[in-house]
């Protein structure tokens, strides 16, 4: 589903990632980890193209996407649903409208959008926070927000970057649940954080960064 | 449904950012405003003095032994130029006649006179479109070559003046034109861009979710075109209200405004016209910037 082959990227003559290769399968669960600045951020907007390899090349779902025109990394995107570490809310809009928008890019219908938004909500334990501000809700919720935006379209792949960062380990575990009932309905799954509780005894594989280098893969 | 949902946005966007949007609403109402008075006056002079060349006339004057078995050969040749809508042949009898009548409260003036002073004349009507001072002159030109005329006559002067204040109002009007839609374009791209900037974070997010160019570029094309439609429904409105309540209601002690002709159609593609450099503002603003 997602192969890395010899990544590089660079900011400013410093180094971010090298030398990346590795793959992910469909419906794979996988976790990336590595201490702050060792390039987990970098790899996941490598793959949801925000960023662009300086070197190596990058395919997912078999089409390689190093040097897409800019024309298509929207229907990229489409198939890609992102976690992002800072939320990302538009307090303009409320809960409803926030997860809905995803839908509204990719031109759903007003009634498809009404009962997979709702849907997703239901999945995440807040239906009842639809007509709420982001502003108003707590860390938790708006983290759970996010996830139901990235979720909301059924994309093929779901990227999360710390998606627990700043939450208590009750909030945090019922957010891993969240995913693993995501990842059971066939979603491939790359989640990026420091947090070891989230992987150890997993099951699953966890990929090491270090200074922009991939140093181990290993199942936990 | 994104092309609602572009709308949805747009309006969103018009209420939200309510005072930049107003302000270059009546930015481009002042300019539509200014545009369409100078129109209203271009326009009027340009009726007043529409049918002129039509009232103008050329007159030949023939030569004192003319033979008149020449006059039918010589109407035929003038009549025949492109230039001339008419000739009419006025012998020395009748220009005396309509002498006398003219001078009739003045008779004295005629007194003394022992035989007819006038000569045969042939009074060539021009047709409107061949009135350019140059045209005319060249006309004359080659009509007084004729044998047996002995002069031409038409308003050199006056037809020179007339033309050139009509070519100069057209430049006037073109460059006013051109100056003011650029400035009406440029409040939209200034406005389309201010806003753009302020919803950079938004349009970040819309893009990192899928979101084409199109999708993001849509509610701005739409906020512009309705500014700019705004502005010239505010022109319009404040056009008809110069006409019916002020220039009106001044016809009542001054009956020369009764003369005054108001293109109420053309007005009426006011807000159209605001759209259209609404719509070119945002697009070219779009164009330029970089997402």
């Amino acid at each position: 589903m997602i192969n890395f082959h010899g990544v590089a990227k660079e900011y400013e003559n410093q180094t971010a990632v090298r030398d990346i290769t590795f793959s992910i399968e469909k419906g794979e669960m996988v976790f990336l980890t590595g201490p702050s600045g060792s390039g987990k951020t970098t790899l996941l907007r490598l793959i949801y193209l925000a960023e662009r390899p300086d070197s190596g090349s990058i395919a997912i779902a078999g089409q390689d996407v190093s040097e897409l025109k800019e024309s298509g990394i929207p229907l990229v995107r489409r198939h890609i649903g992102v976690v992002f570490q800072d939320f990302r809310l538009l307090d303009n809009r409320n809960v409803f409208e926030n997860i809905a928008l995803a839908l509204r890019i990719r031109g759903a219908a007003e009634r498809e959008i009404k009962s997979r938004v709702f849907d997703a909500l239901k999945t995440v334990n807040l239906r009842h926070k639809a007509d709420s501000w982001p502003r108003k809700l707590s860390g938790g919720e708006q983290q759970r927000i996010v996830i139901a935006r990235a979720m909301v379209s059924d994309p093929t792949v779901l990227l999360a970057d710390e998606p627990t960062g700043n939450l208590d380990p009750d909030t945090a575990e019922s957010v891993v649940r969240t995913f693993k009932d995501i990842h059971a309905k066939g979603t491939t799954i790359v989640i990026a954080t420091h947090n070891r509780d989230l992987y150890r005894n997993s099951g699953k594989r966890v990929l090491r960064l270090e200074a922009g280098m991939l140093i181990s893969q290993e199942v936990c | 449904m994104p092309a609602f949902y572009a709308f949805t946005l747009a309006s969103q966007s018009l209420r939200k950012d309510k005072w930049i949007n107003l302000l270059s609403m009546l930015t481009i109402f002042a300019g539509l405003f200014i545009l369409s008075i100078i129109f209203f006056i271009f326009y009027n002079i340009e009726a007043a003095t529409r049918n002129l060349p039509e009232k103008f006339s050329m007159v030949v004057y023939l030569e004192d032994n003319f033979p008149r078995e020449r006059l039918d050969q010589v109407i035929s040749s003038i009549r025949a130029r492109k230039a001339v809508s008419s000739v009419k042949f006025v012998s020395r009898e009748d220009a005396f006649k309509e002498l006398r009548s003219t001078l009739k409260n003045s008779q004295y003036v005629l007194e003394g006179l022992e035989e007819n002073p006038l000569p045969d004349s042939l009074i060539v009507k021009l047709k409107n479109t061949a009135m350019g001072a140059e045209s005319v002159r060249q006309l004359a030109e080659e009509v007084s070559r004729t044998s047996g005329i002995s002069e031409v006559d038409y308003g050199e002067k006056f037809l020179a003046t007339l033309h050139n204040v009509k070519a100069g109002m057209k430049i006037t009007g073109i460059i006013l034109t051109v100056v003011l839609c650029t400035g009406i374009v440029f409040v939209c791209y200034s406005t389309v861009k201010i806003l753009f900037f302020r919803r950079n974070e938004e349009i970040e997010t819309f893009k990192l979710l899928g979101a084409t160019k199109g999708f993001i570029r849509a509610p701005f094309i739409i906020e512009g075109a309705a500014i700019g439609a705004a502005g010239g429904l505010a022109g319009l409105a404040a056009v008809f209200l110069l006409y019916h309540v002020i220039v009106v209601r001044l016809a009542v002690s001054a009956p020369i405004f009764n003369t005054l002709l108001f293109p109420s159609g053309a007005f009426m593609l006011l807000p159209l016209i605001g759209m259209f450099l609404g719509i070119s503002g945002a697009a070219i603003a779009l164009g330029r910037l970089r997402y």
